[in-house]
């Protein structure tokens, strides 16, 4: 389909897309993280883009980080001391996992990329003070970003903003529905594309391209698919290879439970309400990560819904390597796919990782064994 | 009708021919530097034994690491898979199976019909695999076939604390430096590695009985590592090593070309 190639270019030269962006005065700042506000970032003027290990190997990151912490904060670090991040203007670091907070000392102390905040939010979300809380914090995030530019966000610009996200969320949403409908209709690498292009793209082209897509695919007439029906659950996956490999296997992803899925894009927020209540009700109430909580057996309940909804044969965890957060609620996660008698398979993948010949040996297995 | 099984391990390549459900001959060469070639070797070898012709056999499957490599093969599939159903094909009672290889190795468990139900493998690094005791045979200039039988005599292992293989080795040669005894280091690095891959039979709780397959299953004292680690009898029949390609030959009686 030609009108994914734009988000293959995209997602293959960011530097390229950097640039671009740069050419027409625009700003960038960073996030590595779903539960950066990137709706306040793009009402300020700024363009929100999501970082990704350049996968380079990794040697002035190991001054700072050890091999214990994962690939992805390693790998991004690496990037900015060796030079590889001239284009951003500034970075923002939502208070989630360790790994990403000590990134975050670490990335005021020696690098040099401008604006710099970290975004405290609560790590329980599930009573009224953490949305008193969560609010604050938006709003001093706000504060910070209006402190850069000099002057206040326009109540209407956020509102612009926030309504620029959910026409961005509901077309990813819509696509996700169709490839779990009819899981041919898109192939896997596309998906990864049109997902991680989405996040550092121009967002009104993005939005736009989106709604192309949708209407595309929906005029499709999908062949019907004998593969088996895969959910992938997880942090980030920025692994094209795994989605090959799964389709290469005879198996399809029809869901997410992914920081650079699902989690991400999920869920509409009101438009008719002040803008910063909107705010602070997404990011209470979207499905949360490890590194939050919201009572003791919300996430393992989601992923069983997950499963059952999209009628999954079975479940592929892909963790980064060391992500701790993911590391310590697998047991309990799986508890949950074993109780619901939905199969699971366990990988931990460096960002770095080379050779597949492990790795499509586990999944061709399992796909069969489904 | 005849069909053949092709498993490229990282070390060595083997082949098994069965003709009406009944194992004909398999062949173990060592693998080289080319998957590729291996594959036609230890196929043409395995033929000459056993004097077949190509054109008699009807379907091939291939496995192993280097399964894509053996490009005249039918269909390739997964040595996990291949293995319980050679397993399953030798021993129709075996629920479990613990295949410890060149460079992987793997916890699987089985249903009634052969069929995986869970597994487990390691990830990436080789210790505890073939190629770890390897490592060790030649730093304690030892063949590779005696270590078995010489760690038998050990009445007190040595300890080796270090997961790595190349930390291993390193502690090896102290311990040698130490004089300890041969025996006992051997011991040691049995139970080191059983410490590994009795990890993964623990982790999809593996049920019996429970055979060993791949090259490492020759090694008695590491299957008697694992049966003191996990505290279970693990059987070990005529030709583990050869298992994984008898299950190909298996799967390729079952296609329907």
């Amino acid at each position: 389909m030609q009108e994914i190639t734009p988000f293959h270019t995209a997602i293959n030269d960011l530097a390229g897309l950097a640039a671009g962006i740069h050419k027409n005065s625009g700003k960038i700042i960073g996030y590595m993280c779903s539960y950066a506000p990137e709706e306040l970032i793009y009402a300020a003027g700024f363009h929100p883009m999501r970082l990704f290990s350049s996968k380079s190997d990794i040697s002035l990151a190991e001054n700072h980080l050890q091999a214990y912490c994962c690939s992805l904060v390693r790998g991004v670090l690496e990037d900015s001391l060796a030079g590889r991040l001239g284009y951003l203007n500034g970075m923002v670091f939502p208070h989630t996992c360790d790994s990403i907070q000590r990134l975050s000392d670490i990335w005021r102390l020696n690098t040099n990329h401008g604006f710099f905040a970290d975004v405290i939010m609560p790590a329980k979300l599930n009573t009224p003070s953490a949305r008193a809380y969560m609010k604050d914090v938006l709003k001093k995030f706000q504060t910070d970003l209006e402190t850069a530019i000099g002057h206040s966000i326009a109540p209407e610009d956020l509102k612009a903003s926030i309504c620029l996200f959910n026409r961005i969320r509901k077309h990813l949403a819509r696509i996700y529905e169709l490839k779990s409908k009819f899981p041919s209709i898109i192939r896997e690498k596309d998906l990864f594309a049109i997902v991680k292009g989405a996040m550092v793209m121009d967002r009104k082209e993005l939005a736009d391209r989106l709604e192309n897509i949708v209407q595309r695919l929906e005029q499709k007439d999908p062949s019907p698919s004998s593969a088996k029906r895969i959910i992938l659950s997880g942090s980030i996956c920025d692994m094209p290879d795994i989605y090959s490999l799964i389709e290469a296997a005879g198996g399809m992803v029809v869901a997410d439970d992914l920081c650079t899925g699902n989690r991400w894009f999920e869920g509409q927020m009101d438009e008719g309400i002040d803008p910063l209540e909107a705010l602070t009700a997404r990011y209470a109430d979207r499905a949360i990560c490890p590194a939050k909580h919201s009572g003791n057996t919300l996430r393992g309940e989601n992923l069983v819904r997950l499963a059952k909804d999209h009628k999954a044969d079975g479940v592929i965890f892909a963790f980064l390597k060391f992500c701790d957060p993911h590391a310590f609620d697998f047991p309990y996660m799986k508890d949950f796919l074993d109780k619901a008698a939905i199969k699971s398979l366990h990988l931990e993948l460096d960002d770095q990782q080379q050779g597949q010949g492990q790795l499509s040996t586990r999944l061709e297995t399992f796909i069969h064994m489904i | 009708m005849i069909f053949a099984g092709i498993d490229i391990g990282s070390i060595t390549a083997k082949a098994a021919l069965i003709r009406d459900n009944k194992l004909v001959g398999t062949c173990v060469i060592p693998t080289g530097y080319n998957p590729v070639t291996a594959g036609q070797k230890v196929f043409s070898a395995l033929l000459a034994q056993t004097q077949i012709r190509r054109e008699d056999i009807t379907a091939i499957v291939a496995t192993g690491y280097g399964r894509n490599s053996v490009d005249f093969a039918d269909k390739a599939m997964t040595e996990i898979i291949c293995h319980g159903v050679g397993a399953h094909f030798l021993n129709p009672k075996i629920r479990g199976i613990i295949d410890v290889g060149g460079q992987d190795s793997k916890a699987i468990a089985l249903d009634a019909n052969g069929q995986v139900e869970n597994f487990a493998m390691n990830d990436k690094c080789a210790a505890g695999t073939g190629r770890f005791l390897e490592v060790m045979a030649k730093a304690l200039d030892v063949e590779l076939d005696d270590l078995g039988t010489i760690s038998l005599s050990s009445s007190a292992p040595s300890k080796i604390s270090s997961i790595c293989t190349v930390f291993a080795e390193s502690e090896v040669i102290s311990m040698i430096a130490g004089q300890q005894k041969r025996e006992d280091i051997i011991a040691g690095i049995h139970e080191s590695a059983a410490a590994r891959v009795g990890g993964l039979a623990t982790k999809i709780k593996l049920k019996g009985p429970v055979i060993m397959t791949g090259g490492v299953a020759k090694n008695r004292g590491m299957v008697k590592a694992l049966e003191n680690r996990l505290g279970i009898t693990i059987l070990v029949g005529d030709l583990p090593q050869e298992n994984g390609a008898i299950g190909a030959a298996v799967l390729a009686s079952r296609m329907t070309l």
